[in-house]
């Protein structure tokens, strides 16, 4: 455990180094916040309507919120960095070192994310507060609860991208896949609650990595409810274990590719 | 064409030719550097076809989404389904045309800061057009088709279908020069990199939207300040309801931004070859 | 004829500086220091038409920075230089037409072309017309015996014989000066011998200038007749070979010597 807490050290101090540049990447994160507002100030034409249940500020916080998952959570290593360590044959010597692979690669994700996360948490309370207004009935227990709820959506998201580069073992490309995977996050799940969809679509929606990545915990943050709490938690860490499941299963197999067939 | 014995000559003792015949020149080169970037992208021919697809899939399935906002209301921003297909096909043909060509002025800054341009340097072409055809992405094809697939599903007329392809050049030209510019920063802030590519991000995320949905100085500030206006916007109005002083806006607004994104190229040049970045590459 | 003619070259870069650790990574955003550094000063020298030289100096010396000002890439702070009559500042265009130059670890051709594709493209980069390319190719391929693997994509013939194609690129439009920095990089005792001979070859055949940096003392022993070495931004030593060969030390000694040397020191020797 020591010698990922050591990498967590080097790779959080490196990207502090970096921490203006993220700080540029704000510009990004509030155009998209921007367009929403407008959107959706464009959509509730008369005030004091709800869509889909949601009144405008909740509409936009919730996108605030994804978005900020989204973006905190963006990183280059369990995406690109791995694929290309598998497809550039840097894989051979990465597997010998005495630490598992995959763990180390969640944990230098985790040391770029520690750093982001709370940059763009306060970017998205500032705009959130100045642009949009407060939300009703959002208090210490709700902020406690879904805190939680977004560690566990980021690392859910680490899991799941580097399982789609862990294909690199078998496929030339990755990518693409990556983007299948971003897009569904994206579209699916950032722009608006699930419960815009059409009804018939929504169990299904339910079913994807999206309401454990994004929509539980930005729902937790717009809404809170005990028992709803509950039923997202749990199906995060169910989440979680089949993912880590997958995870280590398929890089076992690529890894016995290679030694069958040498890279 | 030149006679074969003198041409020697001329190319030795001066490389000095006329203009037209440089001209002709420079274009044949870049050509031919497209041409050998698409081929070298199409080596792998699974990943080549899967990139492009990919782009097609991932742009139309923006229109979920839209789908999904036009089910709450029936007009977004003035726009109605059919507009919005107009303007994701006019940004997608556009960044697509200059993806293809030009894709190196996206990476500029990484070029500048690494000291890559000295290779470009040592060449007797207009440095510029040899680094902007120097590359090319692949999934820019897709977006490329994107757009022509657009047109095949609206009912445009044939004078209109002729105006998007021409909106879809200039709002290439818009996007490259744009870039060329944000990029040509980094010949005196290294950080501007990230900046500069937020600009550009920000160029794009726009273009994808309704403009009716955005008021007053954001208006003006996507028309001045971020070119999405010239570059989506005002061809969409155009298209929609035709209006000859638009047009010419639009013409006028790409040349002039391109004039002054070479100019800063230019002067950014001579900057980087006082070796004022060095920093980075001693 | 003087093909080079460089007077009092100057160079300074400014540099930042990064403290070590947190700290240092923490300081560098607010308060970035600079340092500056003379790469080249005031270095006088001329290279006759149809010389070898070898340029070598230590790592860090002042090697490429001459290079790239001699080849217009870079714009000197103070001094004169005048490559075949040409001032590399101002008309970088017109030289290029003239030089090649050849970069050991940075590839110039397009490896999914064949050679003789990229002879080609080079052609039209530098406007020979389409018969008189083809007589070059020609007549290159025959001179660097090219014909075995002219139309294999690049990316798959071996080292040497790239580097063999990578010299006969640069070589399309007659330059009369060549600049190779270091050619033999990473490559086999048996290939570095072919390149070698090449280089002689061309340098007889088309009386080409050479200018040779290189770590590779075989490479300066074997080719060229005379050798500058820089150190700390100034010349040295500027001696033939023959004259070097003389003195009772190995080429090899001598070298070692005057890099452990500091520059100032060395000046005096």
């Amino acid at each position: 455990m020591r010698k990922y807490a050591v990498i967590y050290r080097s790779v959080l101090m490196e990207n502090l180094q970096y921490a203006a540049n993220i700080a540029l990447g704000f510009v990004s994160y509030f155009i998209f916040i921007f367009v929403f507002i407008n959107l959706w100030g464009y959509m509730y034409a008369e005030p004091g309507t709800r869509i889909g249940g949601y009144t405008k500020e909740q509409m936009i916080w919730y996108a605030m919120i994804t978005e900020m998952i989204w973006f905190g959570a963006r990183s280059g290593t369990v995406a690109g960095q791995a694929s290309s360590d598998i497809r550039g044959g840097n894989i051979a010597y990465l597997m010998n070192k005495p630490y598992h692979y995959t763990l180390y690669i969640l944990t230098r994700y985790t040391g770029e994310w520690s750093i982001r996360l709370p940059m763009y948490m306060v970017l998205a309370v500032a705009v959130g507060i100045t642009m949009v207004g407060q939300l009703p009935g959002f208090g210490l227990p709700a902020l406690f609860a879904s805190a939680v709820s977004i560690l566990l959506g980021i690392t859910i998201n680490g899991v799941f991208k580097l399982c789609i580069s862990l294909m690199s073992f078998w496929i030339e490309d990755s990518t693409p896949f990556q983007w299948l995977y971003d897009k569904l996050i994206l579209i699916l799940g950032t722009v608006f609650p699930i419960e815009i969809f059409p009804k018939a679509l929504q169990p299904l929606i339910r079913l994807t990595p999206i309401y454990t990545v994004c929509y539980g915990p930005a729902k937790l943050v717009v809404d809170f409810h005990g028992d709803q709490y509950l039923e997202i938690l749990m199906a995060q860490l169910l989440y979680l274990a089949v993912g880590c499941g997958l995870m280590f299963f398929v890089y076992g197999k690529g890894v016995k590719k290679l030694y069958v067939n040498g890279g | 064409m030149l006679m074969e014995g003198d041409s020697s000559l001329k190319v030795d003792v001066m490389g000095k030719t006329d203009w037209r015949t440089e001209a002709k020149n420079q274009v044949r080169v870049c050509l031919l550097s497209v041409k050998y970037n698409i081929m070298r992208e199409m080596i792998n021919k699974v990943t080549f076809l899967t990139n492009i697809c990919f782009m097609i899939l991932n742009n139309a399935s923006f229109l979920v989404q839209w789908a999904i906002l036009f089910r709450l209301k029936e007009d977004i921003g003035g726009y109605t389904f059919k507009e919005v297909m107009l303007l994701w096909g006019l940004s997608a043909g556009s960044y697509g045309l200059s993806h293809i060509f030009f894709a190196r002025v996206f990476s500029l800054p990484e070029l500048i800061i690494n000291g890559k341009l000295d290779a470009y340097l040592v060449l007797p072409k207009n440095v510029l057009l040899q680094v902007m055809t120097s590359s090319t992405r692949t999934s820019a094809i897709g977006d490329l088709i994107y757009g022509l697939i657009i047109i095949c599903f609206s009912d445009l007329s044939f004078g209109k279908v002729l105006l998007f392809l021409l909106f879809t050049v200039t709002g290439a030209l818009i996007i490259t020069a744009f870039a060329l510019l944000m990029g040509s920063l980094s010949f005196w802030f290294v950080r501007m990199e990230i900046f500069g590519n937020q600009m550009l991000n920000a160029l794009v995320s726009f273009a994808t939207y309704p403009d009716g949905i955005f008021k007053g100085a954001v208006k003006f500030l996507l028309y001045f300040i971020i070119p999405t206006g010239m570059m989506v916007y005002l061809p969409v109005h155009v298209i929609t309801d035709f209006d000859l002083r638009g047009l010419l806006v639009v013409f006028g607004y790409a040349l002039l931004l391109s004039a002054v994104s070479v100019t800063v190229f230019y002067r950014g040049l001579r900057r980087y070859s006082s070796g004022n970045l060095m920093e980075a590459r001693i | 004829m003087h093909v080079i003619e460089v007077e009092g070259l100057s160079k300074t870069f400014r540099v930042k500086r990064k403290e070590k650790g947190m700290k240092g990574s923490i300081q560098a955003i607010f308060k970035p220091r600079t340092e500056e550094i003379r790469a080249v000063k005031e270095v006088s020298f001329t290279v006759d038409e149809g010389e070898m030289l070898a340029f070598i100096g230590p790592n860090g010396a002042g090697k490429s920075t001459t290079i790239k000002m001699l080849t217009g890439i870079l714009y000197p702070d103070g001094g004169n230089v005048k490559v075949l009559g040409i001032d590399p500042t101002k008309k970088r265009k017109q030289l290029a037409c003239q030089i090649g130059t050849v970069f050991g670890q940075k590839e110039q051709l397009w490896t999914h072309l064949t050679p003789y594709d990229n002879f080609r493209f080079f052609g039209a980069i530098y406007d020979i017309p389409d018969g008189e390319i083809d007589r070059r190719i020609k007549e290159l391929s025959e001179a660097f015996e090219l014909s075995g693997f002219i139309n294999t994509p690049v990316r798959n013939l071996s080292l040497g014989q790239r580097i063999r194609c990578e010299i006969a690129a640069s070589l399309i439009h007659r330059p009369k000066v060549l600049f190779l920095d270091e050619p033999t990089i990473g490559l086999d005792p048996v290939v570095k011998e072919n390149i070698r001979s090449l280089i002689r070859q061309m340098n007889r055949e088309f009386h080409t200038t050479i200018f040779l940096t290189s770590h590779d003392i075989g490479d300066i022993e074997k080719l060229c007749r005379r050798v500058i070495i820089v150190n700390s931004g100034q010349i040295v030593l500027d001696d033939s070979m023959e004259h070097l060969k003389f003195s009772d030390a190995s080429l090899e000694n001598i070298i070692m010597k005057i890099y452990q040397e500091k520059g100032e020191e060395a000046r005096v020797l």
